[in-house]
């Protein structure tokens, strides 16, 4: 099952994608993607229900969150009752999280974070590893992001190399026509956002780039 | 971003009670007022250095010819920010332009432009941490009917406090 | 293909790719008209002592740009909103692509949406954005 584990929707302040479009769009032009993950910007939406889009476009369409840290940006993915436990310890919408705590709360909520666009100046993780050190507590990071500039998915990428960190990919989309630029690959199933977490856990995934195709 | 609006400074970093007592005292409070009058040339102009090939927008001989829709977005208000509004730490930026034209702006016709604060919020990105602040400019004739709103998301890119 | 009536109009449908005139004249041209002059927009070196890395396309040109291109795929298209994202400075005399592609079509409105961008020859985003638009029904 190939899933995009980085959208965003109108959702987002600067999300301009209707989560229905996301869906015709991939539909329509038959891209290779089993479903997305709706990661809105500092929050979690805890309002919409897209389970009838998803049972009519036969997609997965999971929630989860993207939240700012001293090391930049991270991906929250967890049972919506692990993320509700997270949202009330850890206020999303501050753009100065610690990372430690981000995933220390996961961890312990049943929750699973990952540094996105590692690679990116200023919000990527390797940005700031001269000024903070190496995380602890790291284990996977985003290694193809669809909204990448230059080299910074190869920095991404020689970042999890060095460290040992599993790889994950998301197209970071923001309009429909971005939607599964990159997604990540896994060998199992994945129909809710605890199936999401146990397979991440499980580690049995790649991250897989449909770039060269798309441009 | 493409436009770099101004350098400011102030003597400490926004922090987010700033924030929320900015958006109190400013949201939705129009703050500027300002007269327009455009030509045929500025329209005729604007258009085809887009670009633009429809003639309503660069024939001044057109029988609908009109301002580009576009261009709403590139009104300046006569102050950019209301008065005493909080100065942030950073570089000014341009951060996204979004227009709604709704009935067309011809040449000569006097309209009037009013601004207001539509929003304020921080987030971080490429280059940092940034205070973003959306100021909207609805564009009416002399009518009091609404001829377009054009919206300017200027964002200050924070540096830290000296 | 130019399109006169929505019935012409398709989902997934990529608009014909514009290559926008990014020269220095033509950029002094658009900032006279629009208001716009400064040194950063319309002189390299003068950008580059602010620390840009050359003269700035104003984010309005781009905006201008990608309207362009929607009446030059439907030229009787009224634009009701263009909404426009920043994302990379467009620089002056650089060459630069102007795509869209319709995203949503509502038949009762007339109305469509399209994805619109700028990209460079490395095929980067430097400015995202959505438009909707109505087109003839009939």
């Amino acid at each position: 099952m190939i899933l995009d584990l980085h959208a965003h929707s109108i959702k987002s302040d600067d999300g301009r994608a209707k989560v229905q479009n996301y869906c015709q769009w991939i539909r329509t032009r038959n891209l290779p993607i089993d479903g997305f993950v709706l990661t809105e910007h500092r929050q979690f939406d805890f309002e919409s229900d897209y389970s009838a889009l998803a049972a009519d476009s036969g997609l997965v369409i999971l929630k989860g969150s993207e939240v700012e840290t001293e090391y930049g940006h991270v991906l929250v993915f967890g049972v919506a009752t692990a993320i509700r436990r997270m949202t009330e310890q850890l206020d999303f919408t501050n753009i100065r999280l610690a990372l430690t705590d981000v995933l220390a709360v996961a961890h312990a909520a049943g929750a699973v974070a990952v540094p996105c666009h590692p690679g990116r100046p200023r919000v990527g993780m390797a940005a700031h590893i001269g000024t903070y050190g190496i995380p602890q507590g790291v284990s996977i990071v985003e290694t193809y992001n669809g909204g990448s500039r230059d080299n910074e998915d190869a920095i991404a990428q020689a970042l999890a190399s060095e460290q040992g960190y599993r790889g994950i990919g998301g197209s970071d989309a923001h309009i429909v026509s971005h939607i599964g630029r990159c997604a990540t690959r896994f060998s199992v199933d994945i129909h809710n956002e605890a199936e999401l977490v146990e397979a991440l856990k499980a580690g049995d995934f790649e991250a897989i780039t449909f770039r060269e195709q798309a441009a | 971003m493409s436009t770099q609006i101004s350098e400011q400074s102030a003597d400490h970093n926004i922090e987010e009670a700033d924030i929320r007592a900015a958006r109190e005292q400013f949201l939705n409070v129009v703050y500027d007022e300002k007269e327009f009058i455009f030509t045929a040339e500025q329209f005729a102009d604007f258009a085809l250095a887009c670009g633009e090939t429809a003639p309503r927008y660069t024939d001044p001989s057109h029988p609908d010819f009109q301002a580009p829709p576009t261009f709403p977005a590139s009104l300046h208000p006569g102050k950019r920010l209301p008065d005493g509004y909080p100065k942030f730490n950073g570089l000014g930026m341009d951060a996204g332009k979004a227009a709604a034209p709704v009935r067309p702006i011809r040449p000569g016709e006097t309209v009037v432009g009013r601004t207001h604060v539509h929003d304020i919020y921080t987030k971080s990105g490429r280059s940092g941490r940034m205070v973003f602040s959306l100021i909207r400019m609805e564009i009416f004739d002399k009518a009091n009917n609404l001829l377009a709103s054009a919206d300017t998301s200027i964002v200050i890119r924070e540096r830290p406090a000296q | 293909m130019t399109i006169n009536t929505l019935r012409d109009v398709q989902f997934g449908e990529e608009l014909p790719v514009f290559d926008p005139d990014t020269g220095i004249d033509n950029v002094r041209r658009f900032c006279t008209a629009a208001g716009w002059l400064g040194p950063r927009f319309t002189d390299h070196d003068a950008a580059r002592k602010e620390g840009l890395p050359g003269a700035l396309v104003p984010g309005i040109m781009s905006q201008g740009f990608l309207a362009a291109m929607i009446h030059r795929w439907a030229p009787t298209a009224n634009i009701t909103t263009i909404d426009t994202v920043f994302r990379a400075p467009v620089i002056v005399d650089q060459q630069y692509h102007i795509n869209g592609v319709v995203t949503d079509i509502d038949e009762e409105k007339g109305q469509v949406e399209i994805d619109l961008t700028v990209t460079n020859e490395a095929g980067e985003t430097r400015v995202f954005g959505t438009a909707t638009v109505l087109i003839p029904t009939a």
